[in-house]
């Protein structure tokens, strides 16, 4: 537990630098209103719609497959960490675990999700 | 000896100062060696003059003025006729940045939510700076406290806050909490091009992520370990031969993967000027804008170190496990001690190699960029996982 506390005390004074640095500045700066320099920035033209659109579903897709992989990596640090207890058990298990995941990633290769255009 | 609460609280606070210190001093260092760095590979000088005193741009002819800035100037321009020295230059640019920073106005626009505006870079910030905690600069302590010294007297100064044993796991979490900073300010500015440059930074980054993490199981599995020390220790001075090339090639995939997850050229689509005007900080200004910077080079730092750390030799002498054909000279070598300047070293030399490849390469297409990442990048992991197993199993 003793070494989790400095990381904490860090994280407090990473918390409040912000928040220091931010009212310092916020003492120091001008403040002066205008209605075009509040306004959203679009190339020097009036807004005209609200940003928040419809946009590629591909992003979408990639947080997916993020997800995916990202979960296979979870379920490989333990493994990496007790390679050597698992010994050959831990690696053709993980060869198996290895091998279906490569199976969806040539299904969502040959579906062409990972190609963008 | 077991340090009460009073000694750890303080103790961590020291190391927390000089930590915090360090990362935010280099960060407009890095900035003026950019600038300076670009300029040299440019046949261009880069900053010579901090712009004039506090009465206009008068620059070069306010060398002698009483002004801070100006005062700065004059000094620099005379240490400048030493031939050497001349690359420092316009050094106190940086002052001025952070002064100018610091009294911009801040902007919300209008349509933004307000609250997630002004948390988000924040968050980023936060995050950049938490995941130093599990650093090492060097394995030990960097000296010992004097007995005479207020409540630490006696004890060790370490070059790391805490030694956790989940450290890598740790970094890989805490930084990629800054994500949240990047996807929540674009979508609060509200605004079109935020938007754009936010999802395709985060794409790219979550993209990048799982080669990065996959890379970096490569010295996992070399060394049974996630303790940063214990990592860079090992990586350096105990692997099997066959490993080396291993590193090697896993040190261009992490740094490839690196320079992705920084956002840095060429892989800096999210700011592409020519499209998206600057990406997802678009609407930002004034102090809000510098926390995203300083996050972005803070995480460079953070990534160099991690390179240096478990690729490139760690606190020892000799990048990719060559130390240890060094070993065997015996342990009380001085090119066999652990020392933070090597370490250092190594970290400059990365970011060296940001600004170099900056310099050098033009930006990727987007589709060229998730091409890489899925389609070249995440097998190429895969088939060094399998490898550094099989070392790891016949060693």
């Amino acid at each position: 537990m003793q070494g989790y506390a400095p990381i904490l005390l860090l994280l407090m004074i990473a918390v409040s630098l912000p928040v220091l640095v931010w009212t310092l500045s916020r003492l120091l700066r001008p403040d002066f209103y205008s209605k075009a320099k509040y306004s959203t920035y679009e190339c020097g033209i009036t807004p005209v719609t609200e940003a928040r659109e419809k946009f590629n579903v591909r992003y979408y897709l990639i947080a997916v497959m993020f997800l995916v992989f990202d979960v296979e990596s979870v379920f490989l640090f333990p493994w990496a960490l007790q390679m050597k207890e698992l010994a050959l058990f831990g690696l053709v298990e993980m060869g198996i675990f290895l091998f279906l995941l490569l199976f969806g990633y040539g299904y969502i290769w040959s579906k062409g999700a990972l190609t963008w255009e | 000896m077991p340090m009460t609460l009073t000694q750890l609280v303080v103790m961590a606070l020291l190391q927390i100062v000089l930590l915090l210190a360090f990362v935010m001093m280099l960060v407009p260092l890095i900035t003026f060696a950019e600038r300076k760095v670009i300029a040299y590979v440019q046949v261009r000088l880069g900053a010579t003059r901090t712009a004039g005193g506090l009465w206009g741009a008068q620059a070069g002819r306010t060398h002698k003025s009483r002004t801070l800035t100006g005062g700065l100037n004059g000094l620099m321009w005379y240490l400048g006729r030493v031939p050497m020295l001349s690359i420092f230059r316009g050094l106190p640019v940086f002052i001025a940045d952070a002064v100018k920073l610091l009294t911009k106005e801040d902007i919300v626009p209008e349509g933004a939510d307000k609250a997630v505006f002004i948390l988000s870079p924040a968050i980023s910030v936060i995050s950049a700076f938490t995941v130093f905690s599990a650093v090492a600069f060097a394995p030990g302590a960097l000296f010992t406290f004097p007995a005479w010294f207020p409540i630490v007297g006696g004890l060790p100064f370490n070059a790391f806050l805490t030694d956790i044993n989940v450290g890598l796991l740790f970094i890989l979490g805490i930084s990629s909490v800054g994500v949240y900073g990047i996807v929540l300010g674009a979508w609060a500015s509200n605004s079109k091009y935020p938007l754009l440059g936010g999802l395709r930074s985060a794409a790219q980054i979550i993209s990048y992520e799982v080669p990065l993490t996959l890379s970096l199981l490569v010295p996992v599995i070399l060394t049974g370990s996630l303790n940063f020390n214990e990592m860079a220790r090992r990586t350096a001075t105990e692997v099997h031969w066959l490993a080396i090339p291993l590193l090697f090639v896993g040190f261009f995939i992490y740094t490839t993967c690196a320079f992705a997850e920084t956002n840095r050229v060429p892989f800096d689509l999210a700011e592409a000027e020519t499209e998206l005007v600057s990406g997802f900080h678009t609407e930002y200004t004034g102090m809000k804008f510098s926390f995203y910077f300083l996050a972005e080079y803070a995480n460079m730092i953070l990534v160099s170190a991690l390179a240096a750390g478990f690729f490139l030799g760690g606190h020892y002498l000799l990048p990719f496990g060559f130390q240890t054909f060094l070993m065997k000279a015996g342990e009380t070598a001085w090119f066999n001690q652990p020392s933070i300047l090597f370490f250092l070293g190594k970290v400059l030399f990365l970011l060296f190699v940001f600004i170099w490849v900056r310099a050098t390469l033009p930006r990727y297409r987007y589709d060229q960029l998730m091409h890489v990442g899925w389609k070249y990048l995440i097998p190429y992991t895969l088939v060094l996982i399998f490898v550094a197993a099989l070392i790891r199993y016949i060693a």
